[in-house]
């Protein structure tokens, strides 16, 4: 009985590590199905998108540019539909916590510096 | 949870300005290829537990979680490191930082980490890990991927 709760828990745990690592953003597409880059190039012109890099990542296309208004844009395509799977604004997790410069903010009160110094960082 | 009694005790010791001095760390990047290396500069103390930030290297939060022995003992938190923020640190380049340590940081156990993450490369967590002490200052400390040496100099 022992034993077989015992495998049944290495199973769940090995079936919950599977899941963990298989993301929803995740392309899972054959070598032979992939589309050229430059079919990834012409997707991205056609949205209006300024290419700076196309790479692959998590098994998509992830192309790294601006949009046509100038935003900083990462879309991952998955490489034989060339469909968006996953698009943000690179400047989208900064929105509300951007991070202040040295010269404006004082150092958090974690007792390791002098309260009030500021580090000078060259 | 330890730690603000840590802070709290390190606090009440910096009351008086003569308990802490000015310290210069300077990272020396090695020519790894790639883009801005992102660098959290933090303290543990003798049993590795996190006491705070010193510094953090680049100014995108998504990009904390590589981070990662930062980011596990933090969470992310970005308090920990409001004011403290600076550019990523490129390939060949060097990073000085001088800022006002508590004394009582020396020769206690405490010591000094630097996680490292590069865009499309491997994690290096605790890429260097040097205990403060008054002997180890000038002394440069090798690293082991994006890090060529590190220094402080009190």
């Amino acid at each position: 009985m022992q034993n077989y709760i015992g495998i049944s828990a290495l199973l769940i745990g090995l079936g919950m590590a599977g899941m963990a690592l298989a993301d929803d953003d995740d392309c899972r597409v054959p070598m032979a199905n992939w589309q050229p880059r430059e079919a990834v190039q012409k997707m991205a012109e056609a949205q209006g998108w300024t290419v700076r890099r196309i790479k692959t990542d998590d098994g998509c296309y992830e192309i790294i540019g601006r949009d046509a208004s100038g935003r900083e844009i990462e879309a991952k395509v998955d490489p034989a539909t060339l469909a968006i799977v996953e698009f943000e604004y690179d400047d989208d997790d900064d929105r509300g916590r951007k991070a202040a410069p040295s010269s404006s903010t004082t150092p958090p009160a974690n007792g390791l510096f002098t309260p009030g110094t500021k580090p000078v960082v060259k | 949870m330890n730690i603000p009694l840590t802070a709290l005790a390190l606090t009440t010791a910096l009351a008086s300005p003569a308990l802490a001095r000015p310290v210069t760390m300077t990272t020396n990047m090695a020519q790894y290829g790639g883009d801005g290396a992102y660098l959290a500069l933090y303290v543990t103390d003798a049993q590795g537990a996190y006491q705070g930030s010193l510094w953090m290297a680049g100014d995108k939060s998504k990009y904390y979680e590589h981070l990662s022995d930062w980011y596990r003992a933090t969470a992310g938190d970005a308090a920990q490191i409001d004011g403290i923020t600076g550019a990523s640190v490129g390939a060949g380049q060097q990073l000085t930082i001088t800022l006002d340590l508590a004394d009582a940081l020396f020769d206690a156990g405490y010591s000094l980490h630097i996680d490292a993450g590069v865009e499309d490369m491997r994690n290096s967590p605790s890429e260097i890990v040097v205990p403060l002490t008054s002997s180890g200052a000038g002394q440069p400390v090798q690293g082991a991927r994006y890090v060529r040496d590190f220094t402080y100099d009190l």
